[in-house]
């Protein structure tokens, strides 16, 4: 029976059993969410790398612990993975601030868009702008809103990860938005003078 | 309006972020660090077990030795404690036989004489779990579980109150004849035998109540 026809309950079932194959093909499904969601959460390449391989360590440990009627296994992964980026969180400290790794990390993906080069740095600043305002809400709000908004996840399945109710889902992204408008809001008022500047420049040119 | 277009700017930039992050991944040494790690795991898992039940044979071992020395130990001690115990028994007949010589009508100054001496070992009580859960009252009606005997009589001359705090029994034998002075039949019969008492001693060493037994 061909591996990739299995889905992810089953691959975890052969990977216990001491399938290699398995273990890897679970990996390259679930790794990017992982990664993203601890990148997003933590703003920090290192962390993102070490809550990544924690999650799959953990998975071969314990991963008996899983249920099926509880959730899925993507969800259980996340579920891990929020407990551990929380963990580094709490232990390093590290919040807001984003590492230099990060900005090169965006400043390589500007560089193949197809913009022209002022709407690409538009666009650039404002994706840097909201990618602040995110890592600087206080966790509990940052976390759904990198599930919902980012990973594009459902409010079930979210509700699943952080093990709470699908109401406390809705009102901690409600008011997260709210915190993210509020920060974004005077950015934004200089993007407007902006572009009003470069407007009336390039009448005059 | 002006809040609703906050509202799409802040969805669309969501949304600008989670595309340009859509193709963000772990790096590939990762996949072969963790497919490693597997695989020592399985070479790995049965040493371990094999190691954590030999621990547990150990451990298992060592709390049945811990066991059977601490059994040992108990054993020993009770037989040292049990000794002394034996030798007071031989001597306390004699005691009983100079209280027979009295007469039946001084049984209340015997009584108090005794108090007044140190008590025989063997009368205490044992210790133990079963026994100090016990309430006084029922250690004093069990005292000999296979003896017949009259409820205890105050000796009306004392104040019952200090038997609050104590007390303790003290097994003697009277004349048949001290059955009369309170108030029990005698058989006339076997008048010169003496009978079983056990007289309850206060705190204070005085008697305060005694009771007949069979």
């Amino acid at each position: 029976m061909d591996l990739n026809d299995l889905n992810d309950s089953e691959l975890l079932r052969s990977m216990l059993a001491g399938d290699e194959d398995a273990l890897a093909l679970l990996y390259r499904r679930r790794q990017g969410s992982i990664y993203r969601f601890a990148l997003q959460m933590s703003g920090s390449k290192t962390i993102a790398e070490d809550v990544t391989q924690e999650v799959f360590l953990f998975l071969m440990r314990e991963g008996h612990m899983f249920d099926p009627a509880r959730g899925s296994v993507s969800a259980f992964l996340l579920g891990v993975a929020r407990n551990h980026v929380l963990r580094r969180l709490r232990v390093e400290q590290l919040l807001a601030p984003l590492g230099d790794d990060s900005e090169d990390e965006a400043a390589s993906l500007h560089a193949s868009t197809d913009l022209c080069p002022l709407e690409d740095l538009t666009r650039a600043e404002t994706i840097e702008a909201v990618r602040k305002a995110v890592l600087s809400l206080p966790s509990k709000y940052r976390e759904v809103v990198v599930l919902c908004e980012l990973q594009d996840i459902s409010y079930g399945e979210t509700a699943e990860i952080l093990g709470c109710a699908i109401g406390t889902v809705r009102s901690r992204l409600h008011r997260a938005r709210a915190l993210l408008l509020a920060k974004l809001r005077p950015a934004a008022e200089a993007e407007e003078t902006d572009s009003a500047t470069v407007k009336s420049a390039r009448c005059f040119a | 309006m002006n809040s609703q277009r906050d509202e799409e700017v802040l969805t669309r930039g969501l949304r600008a972020l989670a595309d340009e992050m859509e193709t963000l991944g772990a790096p590939d040494e990762l996949e072969t660090t963790l497919l490693k790690a597997f695989r020592a795991r399985q070479v790995v898992t049965p040493i371990r077990r094999r190691q954590l039940n030999s621990r547990y044979w150990i451990v298992a071992v060592a709390a049945m030795l811990l066991i059977a020395i601490t059994v040992v130990v108990f054993r020993w001690n009770n037989d040292i404690v049990d000794t002394p115990r034996q030798a007071v028994k031989q001597t306390e007949p004699q005691k009983t036989r100079e209280n027979n010589n009295q007469r039946s009508d001084e049984l209340r100054n015997d009584v108090q004489y005794q108090a007044g001496n140190p008590l025989p070992q063997r009368l205490k009580p044992r210790r133990s779990r079963a026994s100090s859960l016990r309430r006084p009252e029922n250690q004093m009606a069990n005292h000999v579980t296979n003896e017949i005997a009259t409820d205890f009589i105050p000796l009306s001359y004392l104040n019952a109150a200090s038997l609050q705090d104590g007390g303790q029994i003290i097994r003697v034998e009277l004349p048949r004849s001290a059955l009369a002075n309170f108030g029990l039949p005698v058989n006339m019969e076997r008048y010169n035998e003496k009978v079983k008492a056990d007289v309850l001693l206060g705190v204070d060493g005085l008697a305060h109540a005694i009771r007949f037994v069979q």
